[in-house]
């Protein structure tokens, strides 16, 4: 489960791909969720390229660790991951948003291979995880599920009944992430709806609570690893990331949740991806 | 399966209590079968599931939308949930999670909403649910049942489990006028049952109005003479168009009567294959004027919204009274 | 006033003579005929009569006198009205109309013709002709009772002003042109010819063939025999089956 050197420029290298995938996606429908698949593709990446058993010829392989992307709207990220597995094909991406196509904004688990739930309509998600985690308990299974929640998202409240019940079962087996990219449609989450102190409501709700780079594979690895053997307590890890990391013009910017490019904006984007590559990489070398 | 609940199990035990009954028998042969209930093991009585399988029941607290999204995630899992609440909040509070969650996915999750209509009557319109009908009826993938009395419930579970699919099943509190003396009367989702037969007037109904239904025919056969076809429409859908065609065609007077708003429900449903099949006939929906409910005993309420065997019988008699007739002309034909 | 002859003497104007127009146009004893053909009756509530537009051989039923009649057969008295219809007396009515003996002829030969057929002690061989007397007959007799009632008979009229729109059907497999139907409302009678077909009447008289219709009709058969054999079927309410039976015995007494 260490990460060496190695994998992590092997995810680094993964995780670029992904990204440059995720703008021609946007581009080829013609607008996307392009800031919230961007905070969210590292932590998307370690979990499908190292720590997920899953299996690559099969999707519903009933032994499989779920994924359950409660912040539906990253899909648009989320697909070119099912893409590089295999699960759906490269061409079809191409697709996205366009009629009678089976991929859209929000993914149909009953028409996309891969994808664990339905999500879209925010706050389901972890309720979600928290039943395939109980079923795995009853039937004495031992796959994960791992669910993903946007930070606006945690406003709903139906997030924090699940949460309760997460800690009322001590359901170790769900592994809670929120992509904390502290930005919203209206506006930066502390302005709309503030959430802070976030960790502490977590802590509150019976969590172990530990907040990571959202954009350090090694933190990232380091706090799942801890949490998957954590047994007294369900843990909840908040990866504090960039609203469209990567791309200059989208970084940090909530207006970026989501947005129409055109090939100019489409080849600035590829540009700055590029050089946020380079420097990523240079990080992970020199360190 | 050896399953068989009599009129006299009805009278010993409430429909809900008979719900959880043959929930458990079946759950013996079937480790598929789990529980949910959100803080109301006690008054769904889905709290005998608890007692003989501890490890298969869950109680979600204060919190429908958790449950409702929990069972849909157990039913992604391969097992089969059924949850338990109150209908008003199956169908409003955790409607969204019903609606993407369970329906949109369509899992096999079965949900039970007791103390329907107006059977709750002394806790007011809060735990009144009376549009329930109309509500879950338009979800797509579906299947919304309102047994008339606790030996159909004990067939619609039975039903419930060879059925694949997400469905609604809608009781009330309590105990339900017996309408059916066994459980051996050809139960089938999306089939009608002709409790008395008769070619003046169709009555349909479901739930508490099957049995207002039933007496009221019996008694204006032996006061006037008119003969009422009466209808059990459990499954409001899929409803039995057909079975519905052949009473306009028939008896060309139709009275639907639930305990449910006249908008939507099961008169709604009705309206919607009446029109479609372009036969003409008389038609009036019973049940709630699209006016919330007052607080009272059930029994005093049903009166109250008309749809006790009085007011049914009030309402045949207005009905037969209305011509659909195009043609006002009685000279013979020469 | 002779309550029967009343009764009789309508009757026969407005559920029997009508019939002929079934005869004519079986038999086209009118050919291509323009006329106006009219058979009346003098009585104590003065002149009654139905006649018959004619045209191009077709005849269409008016159940009233007309002044301009080609040719009119009328009886000066009901008696003699009465008895002839009923085959008792030969004695002919006053002939308006001589001048035009094609449409006199006509109207004689479809009078007989009809009177052949209804008071047929045996019946016919052919099945065109069968299925002919079952229609004059289901006809005249839903038009009888429809007619009692609009003329307050006791026994018709208590039924009819209870009831609830319901419609009583006559009827023989397989021939539907020979069926007849009677819509009875509170108090208001419609007889009508066919099979009636916006929903299911509330009760059909329904013969499994010519031959059993013709028993019954005829008198020559057995109602309970004919049922055992569901040559006759009371389909609906089969309690109402022995009343409508009474209502169309009640019809024949006058008429016969």
């Amino acid at each position: 489960m260490q990460l060496t050197k190695e994998k992590l420029i092997e995810l680094e290298e993964k995780a670029n791909s992904l990204r440059h995938v995720i703008v021609d996606t946007v581009l080829n429908a013609g607008s996307g969720h392009l800031g919230g698949a961007l905070s969210m593709i590292d932590a998307a990446t370690l979990l499908y390229y190292h720590v997920m058993k899953i299996d690559r010829n099969d999707p519903n392989w009933a032994d499989r660790d779920r994924f359950v992307m409660s912040k539906g709207h990253a899909g648009i990220g989320f697909v070119s991951i099912l893409a590089d597995i295999g699960y759906i094909a490269k061409e079809d991406l191409k697709t996205f948003n366009l009629t009678g196509s089976n991929l859209g904004i929000h993914l149909d688990a009953n028409k996309v291979p891969g994808v664990d739930a339905s999500t879209g309509s925010l706050g389901h998600g972890l309720s979600m995880a928290l039943g395939m985690a109980l079923a795995a308990k009853l039937k004495k299974q031992d796959y994960i599920t791992y669910c993903m929640l946007g930070d606006g998202e945690c406003n709903e409240g139906s997030i924090w009944e699940a949460a309760m019940a997460i800690a009322q079962y001590n359901a170790t087996n769900v592994i809670t992430l929120v992509d904390r990219n502290h930005a919203m449609i209206d506006g930066n989450t502390e302005d709309v709806m503030g959430l802070e102190p976030f960790a502490d409501k977590w802590i509150a709700f019976g969590f172990h609570t530990e907040t990571v780079n959202g954009h350090d594979f090694e933190a990232m690895n380091n706090a799942i690893a801890a949490a998957l053997a954590r047994k007294d307590k369900p843990s909840c890890i908040i990866l504090d990331t960039v609203k469209g990391a990567g791309v200059e013009f989208a970084a940090g910017d909530y207006r970026w949740h989501y947005g129409a490019i055109n090939d100019e904006l489409a080849k600035t984007a590829h540009e700055s991806l590029d050089r946020y590559h380079q420097k990523r990489l240079a990080e992970m070398k020199g360190a | 399966m050896g399953i068989t609940y009599t009129s006299l199990d009805t009278t010993k035990l409430s429909t809900a209590e008979i719900y959880a009954k043959v929930l458990c028998d079946l759950a013996e042969d079937d480790e598929r079968i789990v529980a949910i209930t959100a803080d109301l093991a006690k008054s769904t009585k889905i709290g005998a599931f608890h007692e003989r399988f501890p490890e298969r029941f869950y109680n979600v607290g204060i919190a429908e939308q958790n449950m409702f999204g929990i069972a849909a995630g157990m039913a992604k899992c391969g097992l089969i949930p059924f949850t338990a609440t109150f209908a008003i909040f199956n169908s409003c509070r955790g409607l969204d999670q019903v609606h993407t969650d369970i329906c949109y996915q369509n899992l096999n999750v079965k949900m039970l909403g007791t103390h329907a209509g107006t059977s709750f009557g002394q806790a007011g319109t809060t735990h009144h649910s009376t549009e329930d009908i109309a509500i879950m009826r338009s979800m797509a993938n579906l299947t919304v049942i309102v047994p008339a009395d606790g030996t159909e419930t004990a067939n619609v579970v039975k039903a419930a489990i060879e059925h694949e699919g997400p469905m609604y099943i809608r009781i009330n509190r309590g105990f339900d006028q017996v309408v059916y003396d066994s459980m051996d009367y050809d139960f089938q989702i999306g089939k009608a049952v002709t409790l008395n037969e008769g070619s003046d007037l169709t009555i349909i109904a479901c739930g508490s109005a099957v049995f207002s239904a039933l007496q009221a025919a019996r008694e204006i056969e032996a006061q006037s003479g008119i003969k009422a076809r009466v209808l059990d429409m459990h499954t409001i859908k899929p409803i039995d168009a057909d079975a519905l065609r052949k009473a306009v065609h028939d008896t060309r007077r139709i009275i639907t009567a639930e305990d449910h708003n006249v908008i939507g429900g099961l008169g709604g449903a009705v309206a919607e294959v009446i029109a479609e099949s372009g036969m003409a006939c008389a038609f009036k929906r019973l049940g709630l004027q699209d006016k919330f409910s007052p607080i009272g005993y059930h029994e005093d309420l049903m009166s109250h919204h008309g749809i006790d065997t009085n007011g049914i019988i009030n309402a045949v008699e207005e009905l037969l009274k209305m011509d659909f007739e195009e043609d006002e002309d009685w000279e013979d034909e020469v | 006033m002779n309550k029967a002859n009343f009764y009789s003497t309508r009757l026969f104007l407005n559920a029997v003579i009508p019939v002929m127009k079934e005869i004519n146009q079986e038999y086209g004893y009118f050919g291509n005929r323009n006329c106006k053909v009219q058979i009346s009756v003098d009585t104590s509530e003065g002149r009654l009569g139905t006649h018959f537009v004619v045209e191009d051989g077709k005849m269409n039923t008016v159940l009233a006198c007309t002044d301009d009649a080609d040719v009119t057969f009328h009886f000066p008295n009901e008696e003699h009205f009465i008895n002839f219809f009923k085959g008792k007396s030969t004695k002919l009515p006053k002939i308006k109309g001589l001048g035009k003996p094609g449409i006199v002829v006509a109207t004689f030969r479809t009078l007989l013709k009809m009177s052949a057929l209804l008071g047929a002690k045996e019946p016919p061989k052919e099945e065109a002709v069968k299925a002919l007397v079952v229609k004059l007959f289901f006809y005249l007799l839903s038009t009888g009772i429809s007619q009692l009632n609009k003329l307050g008979h006791e026994d018709v009229v208590n039924w009819t002003k209870t009831s609830p729109n319901r419609v009583y059907g006559w009827s023989v497999d397989g021939y539907e042109e020979a069926g007849a139907y009677l819509r009875v409302k509170a108090g208001k009678t419609k007889a009508a010819r066919g099979m009636y077909t916006r929903s299911q009447p509330f009760f059909t008289m329904r013969f499994a063939d010519l031959d059993s219709a013709l028993a019954i009709l005829l008198s020559t058969g057995d109602l309970l025999q004919l049922t055992a054999e569901k040559k006759l079927i009371m389909e609906g309410a089969p309690e109402y089956g022995a009343q409508i039976g009474d209502y169309m015995m009640l019809v024949g007494s006058y008429v016969q």
